[in-house]
């Protein structure tokens, strides 16, 4: 009996190490601030809200205080919310900044203020995915704005490894990172063309596209969105 | 398709396959039985090329009873039952905010349970024994757990191991020694594919033979006829088209006439889509032989 108790003892002893704990990842990247405008022209004597996208060192979008700025304003004012008002017909440089405490971020956009408002045309991000890890992956992309959503279409060389199951598909603002990514789904085409409609995101919202395996819970690969 | 997902130490829960060892069967009436704990904790994994990836720090832990009992001089049954079984995986944080990005997850149940017989083609005492065994798996463990489904206490399969075995016993000196080796094919269903095991077992009897001292070396090839990622119509599968090639060492020390610890380490020197970390073991038993 009491050689019983030592054993189960012992045996009880070792589900201790069984216990969870943290594997930590590296997903700092470099804070940014951008302008979210899809504008060429703007129309003389409208208004226009100027809207910002600002990513902190994890990628992650914030809401923070910035300041708004016109380059002219006799041509375009614009207020601490980012309304704007064209006043003449002429160019104009919007800037926006932000001050995070160990640097200054800003962005610009350069506007010409017309007879009419001019909306860019859909826009294409193309690039490469690349694995990150010792399975297969590669092929180019293109997402593109389409009129219900965003298309994101792989070409004949993609390619994906088959052994590793569970490989999901992301849209990120951290390549090393699906903290706060959108999930387009779970990888069902391997080899080869095919497409993806997604639905309720922006065409600027996101930067990467990141591979995923859940069950090892470890990235596969990624790839840059360029213009 | 959607569920396709997979823990890749599916095949540490089948190694327990080629644990009834030798071809020894035991006398009518006699019976080896043993309490272990075994458990492996591993942060990378052999890929499907071989070489080594990272994956979060995942750990098994089984306590299991393994035993064998002559019904005949020639035919033994035997159990391998992990009674409780436990599979986690690590928290995944931010290393710059700290905030966790993948929650950590544990599931516990029953393992995969194995029953099997073994029969003495030639009887004990034979200058070089032969035995047949067959070994049912059955899937008594949990084939999925956790939020993400990435959990397994078991692989969700019935398979079927039928092997071979030959071996020796010798003397080295006055050091009692023996040698052994198996062939088997592991027939698995729920479209995973077949595998071939084969494997060489040394040991030498110390200390009057209260010490025992043991290598194994254990190989498993799949036949990669099963389903992949891309292939599969099951709603779930695990890893798929596993092989490994291990090594063990173990010691077993008998304290008593008929008790004893083993205690013993195992590490894949090469493999594909399985974890690569050393498993522990350690145990007590208890050998009617003796």
């Amino acid at each position: 009996m009491k050689n019983l108790t030592y054993i189960f003892s012992l045996l009880s002893f070792f589900l201790f190490f069984a216990c969870i704990g943290d594997d930590f990842i590296e997903d700092q990247v470099e804070a940014e601030i951008r302008i979210d405008a899809n504008v060429e022209s703007i129309e003389v004597n409208t208004d226009y809200q100027f809207e910002y996208t600002y990513l902190n060192e994890v990628g992650q979008s914030q809401q923070v205080e910035v300041v708004w700025s016109s380059s002219n304003e006799e041509v375009m004012t614009i207020d601490e919310n980012g309304l704007a008002q064209a006043i003449t017909i002429g160019e104009v440089r919007i800037m926006v900044s932000y001050d995070n405490g160990t640097i200054v971020l800003s962005d610009q956009i350069d506007l010409m203020i017309g007879s009419t408002t001019i909306i860019v045309e859909k826009q294409t991000f193309k690039g490469n995915i690349q694995t990150t890890s010792s399975y297969v992956l590669e092929g180019s992309f293109e997402l593109k704005e389409e009129d219900q959503g965003l298309s994101l279409s792989f070409e004949e060389d993609y390619k994906a490894s088959t052994a590793l199951p569970g490989l999901f598909i992301y849209l990120s603002n951290n390549r090393n990172s699906i903290a706060n990514a959108f999930e387009i789904g779970a990888v069902e085409v391997f080899n080869g063309q095919h497409n993806y409609t997604i639905e309720n995101v922006e065409f600027n919202d996101y930067k990467f596209i990141v591979y995923f395996c859940k069950p090892f819970n470890v990235k596969v690969g990624d790839g840059s969105l360029e213009e | 398709m959607k569920n396709i997902l997979s823990v890749f130490v599916l095949m540490l829960f089948s190694v327990n396959l080629a644990q009834a060892g030798g071809p020894w069967p035991q006398p009518k009436g006699k019976g080896y039985f043993k309490l272990s704990e075994w458990w492996v904790v591993f942060d990378q994994h052999y890929t499907d090329s071989g070489k080594l990836d990272p994956n979060a720090t995942t750990g098994v832990f089984n306590t299991s009873f393994y035993g064998e009992y002559g019904f005949t001089n020639r035919l033994t049954g035997i159990i391998n039952a992990p009674l409780f079984s436990r599979n986690y995986m690590n928290n995944i944080r931010s290393n710059t905010t700290q905030e966790i990005i993948v929650q950590g997850e544990a599931i516990n149940s029953i393992g995969d349970i194995d029953l099997g017989l073994k029969f003495g083609l030639t009887k004990r005492d034979a200058a070089v024994p032969i035995s047949v065994s067959v070994l049912l798996g059955i899937p008594t463990g949990k084939k999925v757990g956790g939020t993400l489904n990435n959990l397994q206490t078991g692989d969700g399969e019935f398979n079927q191991f039928v092997k071979i075995d030959a071996g020796s016993g010798f003397s080295i000196g006055k050091t009692s020694a023996y040698i052994s080796g198996y062939l088997g094919l592991n027939n698995r269903s729920k479209e995973f594919s077949e595998e071939l095991r084969l494997g060489a077992e040394f040991g030498v009897g110390l200390m009057d033979k209260k010490l025992w001292l043991v290598s194994k070396l254990d190989v498993s090839e799949s036949f990669k006829n099963g389903a992949n990622a891309e292939t599969i119509t099951s709603t779930s599968l695990f890893a798929n088209n596993s092989e490994f090639a291990s090594l063990t060492l173990e010691a077993n020390f008998y304290v008593a006439k008929r008790l004893g610890f083993s205690a013993s380490v195992a590490s894949a020197f090469r493999g594909e889509i399985i974890a690569a970390a050393p498993s522990f073991s350690i145990g007590v038993f208890y050998d009617m032989n003796k």
